[in-house]
């Protein structure tokens, strides 16, 4: 995955690419605009059994039933009460949809391709190194560029294999 | 030569005819054999082969026109009386049918292949030719394939083929070496084509909808425009500061017309999706003949009840079980016709399949009048096969050990026939009747004979369901799989090496807490008392233990998607009145799960 996007930077260097920046406590984190369907507040969030513990559970979105994921929990941040502040992201992941819950969702940002940094090899923050496909080190800002669908299909092989275990 | 036909239009609409015509064709055809006199039923047979004969010739499907104008000979001569249905003219002409039911779907698949025809046709001709006065009647050219393979798709060799077909010469010998190209290749495999042919024509990507089931939907869904303007006025004088009161009383009324128009139109459009089970019977009386003559019994197959109609998503699903349960029957449940007599019954054994409904599920039985299933045979079997154990099967109950033969692996038969004996018949009734949320059941009396019920619900995409709470979290159970509920006193449960369990009148019932399955932390204010609900799924039963019940609420099923897919417990989900959802709880795994095995299953 890092190399694909790699290229992907390489190609688009001096394009500008908006990015949604949204906060998991201290930090900042950015997702490619394009990706996010729809930005709503918490509504309520049907729990399922049996699944991982970031898995919050299910909820209604306009009739669809989707998934949602704590983003907190699933990068062990650790937890944190749900204010008027949080946010589910919707978006679409391997063509389903799919509801990430973050602390809040600050901008919408331009930022021109060549800014994006590959992560460094070493991050103490809980996030996987293949979620992460770059760092943004703007002046007085530092923003972790996600792959939010390698979390999902990162999660996927892992139930799928939990199951046949 | 699908190219050819510039009319894309007219080659579907001759497909959904002569599929249809060939459906009822089989049924037809073994009333037949049973009513030969029946001339009425003779001429529709008649009838059915000529249109079919006339269409293919009029797009120029030669091989077709070649195999259903020879029927059609033989089936005129029967017309006239010259010849007399027995049941070899029978065989030939299934064949026959057989034949024309392949080339349709080769038609329909667009991959017309090399068929090899003339050895169906050899069989015909002698029934052409026999009990005629002068001699027998042999075409000229049969023998040749070259006739058939070089002139395929060329619209000019229609005529010549059919011509050449035609000609006929009179000869001393009949039959000369058909028989040796035809014998090994359709003689041992006479059932099996029969039933994955039908299977393929079957056409389910369209659907027919009778004219007056779309009027009614139309009817409907203006009624809801209607209410929606209603809506939309009563919105209106709202933002204009109508009195509330004046409002709440509208709101009312309008809240119960609203509910009354979406209910017709669910019921209507479910309507469209319905088909008469007729459509799966159909096939069975031709499988049941080719049966019974296989096995030497003498079989007579009563339908009942084929104009019940159920969801095609249903229809799809329930042919394999019901050819399982119908093999069954004339395999292991009906015995030869010399032991039923030796047993004082007639020779003829009866094999009755019924659908019907029932609330809002149907029931279809088969029931035969053989020597029944004997519960000791199972038991020893199912110790031999090491199943059970010997301690476990004194345990049981007669029923239980009934039970017992949906187990995988399971067979009574010394040695497995063509037809059954190896184990695998049952367990696929049973997964496929899981499958569709369905509930098995049997009925037997050694020496009377045995009936298996199946109890399946009308559509798979809403269902009746039962919600309950389960520790302030609400689960919602299809109602199909919900035998009873009970009020209990948690004082009232026993245990079992450690596992709760309920006596339910003369049963014992395991029982499951749905909070420990589903991790429910939430506090429950625990009185002592607490509902059991009996589920059953296929053969087995079991106890849910929930807080509270809220209601019956017909539900819409709706998926979880991929990534929760294949959670223990979970069918799937489905939004509630308040917007809020539910989960479905899935019986099937529920009752794996309680025996170890741990399957995960999805509703689509």
């Amino acid at each position: 995955m890092g190399a694909a996007l790699a290229i992907n930077v390489e190609e688009a260097v001096g394009e500008l690419i908006q990015l949604v920046s949204f906060n998991l406590g201290d930090e900042e984190y950015g997702v490619e605009v394009l990706k996010v369907r729809e930005i709503i507040r918490m509504p309520n969030v049907t729990r399922v059994p049996n699944t991982p513990y970031y898995v919050e559970g299910v909820i209604n979105l306009r009739g669809k039933v989707i998934p949602v994921m704590s983003l907190r929990k699933r990068f062990s941040l650790g937890e944190a009460e749900y204010d008027k502040r949080t946010r589910i992201m919707v978006m679409e992941v391997e063509n389903e949809l799919m509801g990430f819950i973050v602390d809040s969702v600050s901008e919408v940002i331009r930022i021109s391709a060549s800014e994006i940094q590959p992560p460094p090899p070493v991050v103490k923050s809980g996030v996987d190194q293949e979620c992460m496909s770059g760092v943004i080190n703007q002046t007085e800002r530092l923003l972790v560029l996600l792959d939010l669908e390698q979390v999902s299909s990162q999660d996927e092989r892992r139930m799928l294999t939990s199951v046949t275990i | 030569m699908t190219m050819e036909i510039e009319d894309q239009e007219l080659l579907e609409g001759f497909l959904a005819e002569t599929t249809e015509l060939l459906e009822k064709l089989d049924d037809d055809l073994v009333t037949l054999e049973k009513s030969p006199s029946d001339s009425d039923l003779l001429n529709r047979i008649f009838r059915s082969i000529h249109t079919v004969k006339g269409a293919s010739s009029f797009l120029g499907f030669e091989l077709l026109v070649k195999v259903t104008h020879k029927t059609e000979d033989v089936l005129n001569r029967l017309r006239k009386g010259e010849l007399v249905v027995n049941p070899e003219i029978m065989d030939v002409i299934l064949e026959a049918v057989d034949l024309v039911k392949l080339l349709v779907s080769d038609i329909r698949s667009g991959d017309i292949k090399e068929r090899e025809v003339e050895g169906t046709l050899v069989k015909l001709l002698p029934l052409l030719s026999e009990n005629a006065a002068e001699a027998t009647v042999i075409p000229a050219a049969t023998p040749q394939p070259e006739v058939v393979s070089a002139k395929r798709g060329k619209k000019k060799s229609t005529t010549k083929s059919e011509k050449s077909a035609e000609t006929v010469v009179v000869l001393q010998n009949p039959v000369p070496e058909a028989p040796r190209v035809v014998a090994p290749e359709h003689a041992p495999v006479a059932l099996k084509p029969v039933e994955s042919k039908n299977e393929e024509l079957a056409d389910n990507s369209t659907v027919r909808v009778d004219v007056k089931r779309l009027d009614d939907l139309m009817n409907q869904v203006g009624e809801l425009v209607l209410e929606r303007n209603r809506m939309i006025q009563l919105n209106a004088n709202y933002q204009g500061g109508e009195n509330l009161d004046v409002f709440g009383g509208d709101f009312g009324k309008l809240t119960k017309r609203v509910n009354f128009v979406t209910s017709e139109l669910q019921t209507q459009v479910l309507k469209l999706r319905m088909i008469p089970v007729e459509k799966v019977f159909k096939k069975f009386p031709r499988i049941v003949r080719n049966l019974a003559r296989d096995l030497g019994k003498e079989v007579d197959l009563r339908l009942l009840g084929e104009e019940t109609e159920l969801d095609r998503s249903v229809v799809d699903e329930i042919g394999d079980p019901l050819i399982h349960l119908i093999r069954n029957a004339l395999d292991h449940g009906l015995e030869s016709p010399d032991e039923r007599v030796a047993a004082g019954k007639s020779r003829v054994g009866t094999v009755v399949l019924s659908a019907a409904h029932e609330g809002n599920q149907i029931i279809i039985s088969i029931k035969d009048d053989g020597r029944g299933v004997d519960p000791d045979r199972v038991g020893k079997k199912a110790v031999e096969k090491g199943l059970v154990t010997e301690e476990q099967l004194a345990n049981m109950m007669p029923r239980e050990i009934l039970d017992m033969i949906f187990l995988p692996g399971f067979s009574t038969k010394e040695k497995a026939s063509d037809l059954s004996g190896r184990g695998v018949g049952m367990d696929v009734v049973k997964t496929n009747i899981k499958k569709l949320n369905g509930i098995i059941d049997i009925k037997s009396e050694l020496g009377k004979g045995s009936e298996f019920i199946l109890k399946l619900p009308l559509t798979l995409a809403i269902i009746q369901s039962l919600l309950v709470e389960v520790n302030g979290e609400i689960y919602s159970i299809p109602l199909s799989a919900v035998l009873e509920t009970l009020r209990v006193e948690v004082s009232e449960f026993h245990t079992i090496s450690g596992k709760e369990v309920l006596k339910l009148r003369d049963s014992v019932l395991s029982l499951v807490r749905l909070e420990n399955v589903f991790g429910v932390t939430g506090d429950y204010a625990d009185n002592g008392s607490c509902y059991v609900v009996v589920v059953g799924v296929a053969e087995k039963r079991i106890g849910l233990v929930v807080s509270r019940l809220l209601g019956q609420q017909e539900v819409a099923i709706k998926s979880l998607g991929k990534y929760l897919a294949n959670l223990a417990g979970i069918a799937g989900s489905t939004i509630l009145g308040d917007g809020n959802v539910a989960l479905i709880v899935d019986p099937v795994s529920l009752i794996d799960g309680r025996e170890g095995v741990s399957a995960g299953r999805m509703a689509a």
